[in-house]
């Protein structure tokens, strides 16, 4: 038995990346917590919509020779298209049912999803979207943080910007809060509850595009990928408070930085297991998440 | 009376020319049995996987060329039958994914005999079928030798089969672990110590310090473990600094980079498949900043593994078995390059990999053992397996034979790997792929293309 080397510097770098690895999550975690918040619908094939994301961002940057970081608002402008018949077409149709229907819907999602894209990427397995920052980083002290990782960073913050002002400062983000805090009300004062709840999925669906075109920049990808993100994505916004958007920043950004201390501390064995250990304890400790409130 | 005997010898000579012309045309032959039919070939193969997707085109193209050069005798038969192929897709070749498609080959289809596999695990479970039904199964993956010595483990191993008998159905045409490991343990030790030692003005005693990164399955640990094996027992001036692992659906890398920093290594071995050994070398050089000598592996021969590298895999190793996209005029063997031209114009340009050149030669070993055999008879099939006895094909062998050894449980064969040095061409923006260990191979005298060289910005290890 190798016994492991644990330096200061080492775990400042893990932490780092951490955070960085966070930022793709938010991303993720945040457009499946506007869809809770305001519909309280659970999606489980969120993670599709990523990789969804990432197969279109992929096919116009090779096939239309756009540039990557364009691409993610063609891949936003597409998913969000997908995210609209999704809940024109399926969800509204057992809304007001039993919840279980919703879970089954979004769970025979996942399949229908990940079949339907091996069918047309099979060929295409494991690829990556070409970035003109390839094997570019700039140093950070120690580290090295790959260009492309640092635009993530940036991109995201904007995104989340750009959500904030949607949100707070427009008529269709005031519906949203309405809608969110009590639907019912929000009918009885004329708002149309079917247009928000498009509206809203169309957004968290757009925010699961960009998640999938800056994962297929930064990673290989492949039909499959959307599963594990979903998983970690519900960790998140768990952790950080079904329904707050704070939180599900907050959520992220100490998911990764707990998911690659403990890859670095623990030699890779236990990385999943102790970031979902930390979920657990937040839940057992603190039920309704960091940030979250008693809900109805 | 002369013209009497003339007429009678040229009676004679008409009847016996008549009787060796209808000799020739087979007339005297028996007719061909009514039960003759095409021979079923199962094609185990994940066909959501590229890996999937080679072993079958290699499969087709194998039996396409079997087929138009005449099929396969079957003397039982009195006639040549084509091969068919039955594809039994295992969508993405898990372990919980193998089993079903291979029972109803084999149930529903009636395969008369299975080849193909890519993963240990995957295969381990859809072998069973195959053990119980006594259907010779030719595993062209799985590089866990377990898939034909699940016999002789201890009892109380799950793996365990306690079945000789159906276990020797089972035959293994490919490279294992200890295969590549060894291969890539005396290549550090012949050529990569040297130089660095050269480079450097290290001191001869010291050892190579090696990290070895792997997926946390049974495969990456068999790697990790046969390779301290290989240099414990060949005495290889090699000191392993450390052992890190990562989840098998891990998709980044860094933290277990950065305790692999730490270890400083002058070489780091990549215990892992195509996209996860691509990304963990990308992350060392780009995130990490550990400019080491990374090492994959031969289940990284496809061209995949290029496009996800590109500039970044310059000079980084790779150990394989058959080099697909071999530089040079002329081909080292030249089997591999009709195969690999024959595969691209079928196949629409594409390229072939590892795991399909494995099955390609495996269909060929099937319908000799059936000719051999005479007979469609699973258990005669299964004893013509075991007396194999033919050149090598694509595959290099050490003795230039393709042969399985002995023993009920140990129907192996004897590869030799050889190691390749990747070189980005910035004029065609294309990496491509140079053998630099060993300098021959069985049956090619001079195959080394270029002398190993360090990395342009490589740091070693500690002094």
């Amino acid at each position: 038995m190798i016994p492991l080397t644990i330096t200061s510097s080492g775990l400042a770098q893990s932490l780092l990346f951490g955070v960085v690895n966070g930022c793709i999550y938010i991303l993720l975690a945040t457009g499946l917590n506007l869809i809770f918040g305001v519909m309280k619908l659970v999606n489980f094939a969120h993670g599709e919509l990523l990789m969804v994301g990432a197969f279109v961002a992929y096919e116009v940057t090779t096939i239309a020779g756009l540039n990557p970081y364009i691409s993610i608002l063609v891949s936003m402008g597409s998913v969000a298209l997908v995210g609209i018949m999704l809940e024109k077409f399926a969800f509204r149709k057992v809304r007001g049912t039993e919840k279980l229907n919703e879970i089954f819907i979004s769970l025979g999602l996942i399949y229908v999803f990940q079949n339907v894209a091996t069918l047309f990427w099979v060929e295409r397995y494991n690829i990556q979207i070409p970035s003109p920052f390839v094997g570019l980083s700039l140093p950070l002290g120690e580290v090295l943080l790959s260009y492309d990782r640092i635009l993530a960073i940036f991109i995201v913050i904007i995104i989340l910007i750009g959500l904030v002002l949607l949100t707070k400062k427009t008529k269709i983000g005031l519906a949203m809060r309405a809608t969110s805090q009590k639907s019912d009300a929000a009918m009885l004062m004329g708002i149309n509850i079917n247009r928000v709840y498009t509206f809203t999925f169309a957004v968290g669906a757009a925010l699961a595009g960009a998640a999938g075109a800056l994962y297929g920049i930064i990673l290989p990808f492949n039909p499959a990928i959307g599963a594990l993100p979903t998983i970690k994505a519900f960790a998140i916004i768990i952790l950080g408070g079904l329904g707050s958007i704070p939180g599900a920043v907050i959520g992220g950004l100490l998911y990764g930085i707990a998911e690659n201390a403990t890859g670095y501390l623990s030699n890779g064995t236990w990385q999943d297991a102790v970031a979902f250990a930390l979920l657990i304890a937040v839940l057992v400790i603190r039920p309704t998440g960091l940030f979250g409130e008693k809900g109805e | 009376m002369n013209k009497r005997i003339l007429a009678a010898v040229a009676i004679v000579i008409i009847i016996a020319a008549t009787f060796v012309a209808l000799w020739q045309l087979n007339v005297f032959a028996p007719a061909p049995s009514a039960e003759a039919r095409t021979i079923k070939v199962g094609i185990v193969a994940g066909m959501q996987t590229v890996e999937g997707q080679d072993i079958e085109r290699a499969a087709k193209l194998a039996i396409d060329e079997i087929n138009a050069a005449g099929g396969v005798r079957v003397d039982e038969w009195h006639t040549n039958v084509d091969m068919e192929l039955v594809l039994v897709d295992t969508v993405d070749d898990g372990q919980s994914s193998t089993a079903g498609p291979v029972t109803r080959a084999i149930t529903d289809q009636g395969v008369d005999l299975l080849i193909g596999g890519a993963t240990t695990g995957g295969t381990l479970n859809g072998q069973i079928p195959a053990i119980t039904n006594r259907v010779p199964y030719i595993i062209t993956g799985a590089s866990l030798n377990l898939v034909t010595r699940r016999g002789n483990l201890p009892t109380d191993n799950p793996l365990y089969v306690d079945d000789a008998e159906g276990m020797s159905y089972m035959f293994h045409y490919c490279t294992t672990i200890y295969d590549y490991s060894k291969t890539v343990a005396h290549f550090l030790a012949d050529s990569v110590k040297p130089t660095i030692d050269s480079t450097y003005s290290f001191d001869s005693a010291r050892k190579l310090r090696l990290a070895i990164l792997f997926r946390d399955d049974g495969y990456g640990r068999g790697v990790r473990d046969v390779t301290a094996s290989i240099i414990n027992d060949d005495i290889l001036p090699i000191e392993i600094v450390a052992n890190v692992s990562y989840g098998t659906s891990a998709t980044t890398y860094q933290s277990q980079l950065i305790s692999v920093k730490e270890s400083k290594p002058d070489a780091v071995y990549v215990a892992g498949f195509t996209a996860d050994t691509a990304e963990v070398i990308k992350e060392g050089i780009n995130d990490v900043g550990l400019n080491s000598l990374y090492i994959a592996v031969e289940i990284c021969e496809d061209p995949q593994f290029y496009d996800l590298l590109k500039e970044t895999g310059s000079n980084q190793i790779l150990e394989s078995k058959i080099a697909t996209q071999w530089q040079g005029n002329t081909w080292y063997l030249e089997k591999v390059g009709t195969y690999v031209e024959n595969y691209k114009t079928k196949f629409s340009g594409k390229v072939p990999g590892m795991l399909g050149a494995d099955t390609y030669d495996a269909v060929y070993i099937a319908k000799n053992a059936i000719e051999r055999a005479g007979t469609l008879n699973k258990a005669d099939v299964r004893d013509a397996l075991e007396t194999t006895d033919m050149p090598q094909s694509l595959l290099i062998m050490e003795n230039e034979r393709i042969t399985f050894s002995p023993g009920t449980n140990y129907h192996e064969i004897l590869p030799k790997t050889f190691i390749e040095q990747l070189i980005w061409n910035s004029d065609s923006a294309e990496l491509k792929p140079f053998t630099v260990y060993p300098d021959s191979m069985p049956g090619i005298s001079s195959f080394k293309q270029k002398d190993f060289a360090l990395p342009i910005d490589y740091e070693p290890g500690s002094p």
